[in-house]
C-alpha cells in the first residue's frame, strides 16, 4: 500500500514536472498572477487575514509547520497529503477569520473569553485551530495546545494511581509527552527571563522546583521525571496562570476533543477494572482551570467533536449536548462558533487547489458532481478527491 | 352368509306382496325378486309454493310519505325499500343485491331519520322547549360562564335490564386558566395532576368511575377538584428543599450560568449590560432544546455581553 501510494507520487511529480516544462514557453507572467488571486493569497502571515481572504490558500512555512505540529495537531490524512503536495496549505475560513478578528480586539485586562468551535465530523474544525494557532504563534502568545483529549481518554499509554490526590489517576506517559509538545511550540518564548515560577514545588524530599526558577526548569522537570509528568502539568498550568494574570505573557489555551473531559465513560481502568470518570484524572484538573474565566491576558479555543466522545452517543454535534450539564455551566458564558462545510466559494477554490497540484485531472461538470457526492463535507471531498 | 339373512328376513316379513304378484300373473313363471324393484317409479309430490305478494316497492308512487311507510328504527327490510341497493362482497361479480342479503340486515340503518321526517319532529317537539339563554349565543360566551363541562352518557336498549354500567362514568373537563393558580401552586397542580392535563388545549380532565352511581361519581369528582385546588395553594415544608435536578424546567435565575456570569462581571446581573437578552437565549436553549438557531442567538446574546464584534 504504502509502496503504491510512493510510486503514485512519483509517477505524479514527474508528470508534474513536465507538464510544467512544457507548459513554461507558452504561459506568461500576467496569466499566473490572476490564477493565484483566485485560489491562493500570497499573504502568508495570519496576522493580516481578513474577511477578504475567505476562501483562499495560504502556505505555512516548514519550520512553522514542525515548530506547531510535530507533535500532532493535524489529521493524519491531511498530513499525508501535505506530503504528496510538498507544501502545508491552510484555506482561510470563516471561522478562523472570526476569531482572529476577535483575538485581535479583545481587551485583554477583562477575564478570559472561551471560543468553542463545533460542527459536524469532517468540517475542518481542527484545521481552522491549526490557523488560528499559527496567528497565535505569530502574534507571540504562549501557547498551550492540546491537539487531541481523545488521545487521553480513549486510549491513554498508561495509568497509575496519583500519589498525592487519594482517588485520582495519573496518566504520566501522556502528559510527558504533551510537556514535549509545550516546549516545542513555546521554545521561542520559554528563553524568556520573565517567566518565572511564582512558588515552591516540591516534588518529594530531595527534588524541588523553587521560587524564581525559570519556567523551562519545570517543564525540563515533568519531561525528564516522568512519575511527576502529570502533576507537573497541573503545575504549569496554574504557573501559567499567574504570569498571565501578572502581565507577563499572553496565553492561548486551544484544546481538541474538550468534551472528552466531561465524557463519563473513558477507557482508563483502575486497578480493580473500574472505569475512571474524567474528573478523576489529575490532566483534566489543568485544562479545566486554563478554561475557566478568572484570569486575563488569556484566550481559550476549544472544540467540541463528536468522536471525541464514545459511539453510542453520537447523536447531536451541538455544544451543550456534547458538553453535557456540567461542561455547559464550566463554560458558559462562551461564544459558539459553528464551522459549517463548505461554501461553493470554498469548495470552487480546493477544488483549483487540487488541480494546481495535479491532484484531480479537470473535467467538465466534475465540481458540481464532486459538491453532490461530498455534500460540501470538506473530509469526504477530500476523500474523494483521492482516487480522481 | 349376510346376504343369506336378508333374503330370509325378506321373506319373512313380506309373504303378502309375493303371493299378491303371484296371483296376478299366474300365466308367467314366477319370479324371485329380491331387489324388490317396482315396474312404476311412484311419482314424487311437488313442493308448493305458497302464492307471495310481488314486493311493495313495486307499487309505491313516487311522492309517497317515506315518514309513514318506515316511521320507527328497524332492520332494513328489501321489499319495503325501494333503493337498488347493493352489499356486501364476492369473489368474482357484483356485490350482492338487497334480497336475502344479511348484510344488509346486520348494520344500523337512519331510514327513520330522513331530513324531512326530523324537521316535522323537531316541529312536533318546539311547543315544548323555552327560549335560549340570552348572554349565550356563542360557544365562547358559554364557556366564560360555564368553565366547568361535565358529561355522562345514557344508553338506551333492548335488554332485560334498562341500566348500563357505563352511564356512571362522569367526565369533568375545565380550562387550567380558568383556576387561580400562581406560579408554584400551578407547577404543584400539574405535578398532581399528571397526564390528566392536556398542555395544547391547556384542558384538564377528570374522569370518575369508582362509585356505582352517577350522582356519587359527580360529587367525587367535585371533591377532586377542590382538593387539588386547594392541595396545590398549600406550601408544605419540604417544598423548599427542591433543588436543580427537580426543577421541571430551566430558570436561569437560580442557575450557575446566572452566578457564573456575576462573577465574571463581579455585579449583579441586573446591572450588566445585555444580561437580559443573554438569560433569555440561555433559557431558551436549555427550555425548548438545541439547535443550530437557538445556539447562533446565545452566541449572539454573548458576544454582545462580551462586547465581541459580532
Amino acid at each position: 500500500m504504502l509502496k503504491m501510494r510512493s510510486t503514485d507520487l512519483i509517477i505524479r511529480r514527474v508528470f508534474s514536472s513536465l507538464t510544467s516544462l512544457r507548459l513554461q514557453p507558452f504561459s506568461t507572467q500576467p496569466a499566473i498572477q490572476e490564477r493565484l488571486e483566485t485560489f491562493r493569497t500570497t499573504e502568508n502571515s495570519p496576522l493580516n487575514h481578513t474577511e477578504d481572504h475567505i476562501g483562499q490558500f495560504y502556505r505555512i512555512p516548514p519550520e512553522t509547520k514542525k515548530q506547531l505540529f510535530l507533535y500532532g495537531g493535524l489529521a493524519k490524512s491531511y498530513e499525508i497529503q501535505t506530503k504528496t503536495f510538498t507544501e502545508t496549505c491552510f484555506m482561510v475560513r470563516k471561522p478562523a477569520v472570526d476569531i482572529i478578528y476577535c483575538m485581535k480586539t479583545i481587551d485583554y485586562s477583562k477575564p478570559a473569553i472561551r471560543f468553542v468551535m463545533y460542527g459536524k465530523k469532517g468540517n475542518g474544525k481542527t484545521l481552522s485551530l491549526a490557523h488560528i494557532l499559527h496567528y497565535a504563534l505569530e502574534s507571540k502568545f504562549l501557547i498551550v495546545h492540546v491537539p487531541w483529549v481523545g488521545n487521553w481518554m480513549r486510549r491513554c499509554k498508561e495509568s497509575s494511581n496519583s500519589e498525592v490526590k487519594e482517588g485520582f489517576i495519573d496518566l504520566n506517559i501522556d502528559a510527558a509527552a504533551w510537556l514535549i509538545h509545550f516546549k516545542n511550540q513555546n521554545a521561542h518564548l520559554l528563553g524568556d527571563p520573565e517567566l518565572k515560577v511564582a512558588e515552591d514545588h516540591v516534588w518529594n524530599k530531595r527534588e524541588t522546583t523553587p521560587k524564581d526558577a525559570p519556567l523551562t526548569e519545570l517543564v525540563e522537570f515533568g519531561i525528564n521525571r516522568i512519575k511527576y509528568a502529570s502533576r507537573c502539568v497541573v503545575a504549569l498550568a496554574e504557573e501559567i496562570k499567574k504570569l498571565s494574570k501578572a502581565g507577563k505573557c499572553k496565553t492561548f489555551v486551544a484544546v481538541d476533543g474538550f468534551n472528552a473531559l466531561f465524557y463519563p465513560q473513558t477507557n482508563i481502568l483502575t486497578e480493580k477494572k473500574q472505569v475512571v470518570h474524567p474528573s478523576k484524572v489529575t490532566l483534566t484538573e489543568a485544562f479545566l482551570n486554563l478554561t475557566k474565566f478568572d484570569w486575563n491576558n488569556g484566550v481559550a479555543v476549544v472544540i467540541v467533536d463528536e468522536i471525541a466522545i464514545g459511539e453510542k452517543d453520537q447523536i447531536s454535534h451541538l455544544p451543550r449536548y456534547l458538553l453535557g450539564k456540567e461542561g455547559f455551566e464550566h463554560m458558559d458564558p462562551f461564544v459558539p462558533i459553528l464551522v459549517s462545510e463548505y461554501t461553493p466559494k470554498e469548495l470552487k477554490s480546493c477544488m483549483d487547489y487540487y488541480r494546481e497540484r495535479k491532484w484531480v485531472q479537470p473535467l467538465p461538470g466534475q465540481d458540481e458532481e464532486l459538491t453532490f457526492l461530498s455534500a460540501s463535507n470538506p473530509y469526504r471531498l477530500m476523500l474523494l478527491c483521492n482516487p480522481l | 352368509m349376510a346376504t343369506v339373512t336378508r333374503l330370509y328376513r325378506q321373506q319373512i316379513f313380506r309373504p303378502s306382496y309375493i303371493l299378491s304378484r303371484h296371483l296376478a300373473e299366474d300365466t308367467e313363471f314366477r319370479v324371485l325378486n329380491l331387489k324388490t324393484t317396482r315396474s312404476q317409479p311412484v311419482q314424487r309430490k311437488k313442493l308448493k309454493k305458497p302464492d307471495v305478494l310481488p314486493p311493495r316497492s313495486y307499487q309505491m308512487p313516487v311522492d309517497q310519505d317515506w315518514g309513514s311507510v318506515w316511521p320507527g328504527p328497524r332492520s332494513f327490510h328489501p321489499a319495503t325499500v325501494p333503493l337498488p341497493i347493493r352489499q356486501g362482497y364476492v369473489d368474482k361479480g357484483a356485490p350482492p343485491g338487497k334480497y336475502g342479503n344479511a348484510e344488509l340486515m346486520k348494520i344500523p340503518n337512519f331510514l327513520h331519520l330522513t331530513p324531512p321526517v326530523i324537521k316535522r319532529q323537531c316541529e312536533a317537539l318546539k311547543r315544548f322547549c323555552t327560549p335560549w339563554p340570552r348572554g349565550l349565543e356563542t360557544d365562547s360566551k358559554c364557556e366564560d360562564h360555564f368553565p366547568v363541562e361535565v358529561a355522562s352518557s345514557n344508553y338506551c336498549y333492548s335488554s332485560p335490564s334498562i341500566r348500563d354500567p357505563m352511564a356512571r362514568i362522569v367526565t369533568v373537563k375545565v380550562k387550567l386558566s380558568r383556576i387561580p393558580l400562581d406560579e408554584h401552586a400551578k407547577d404543584k397542580f400539574l405535578r398532581l395532576v399528571g397526564d390528566r392535563y392536556n398542555e395544547s388545549t391547556d384542558m384538564l380532565t377528570i374522569v370518575t368511575d369508582r362509585c356505582p352511581l352517577r350522582k356519587q361519581n359527580y360529587d367525587y369528582a367535585m371533591y377532586l377538584l377542590t382538593a387539588l385546588f386547594h392541595e396545590s395553594w398549600r406550601v408544605e415544608a419540604w417544598e423548599k428543599l427542591k433543588s436543580e435536578a427537580d426543577m421541571e424546567y430551566y430558570d436561569w435565575k437560580v442557575s450557575a450560568s446566572k452566578k457564573s456570569i456575576e462573577t465574571l462581571f463581579g455585579k449583579e446581573h441586573t446591572d450588566i449590560t445585555h444580561a437580559d437578552t443573554y438569560s433569555q437565549t440561555v433559557d431558551a436553549l436549555m427550555n425548548e432544546g438545541e439547535s443550530e438557531y437557538s445556539v447562533t442567538k446565545y452566541g449572539e446574546a454573548v458576544r454582545q455581553m462580551l462586547q465581541l464584534p459580532q
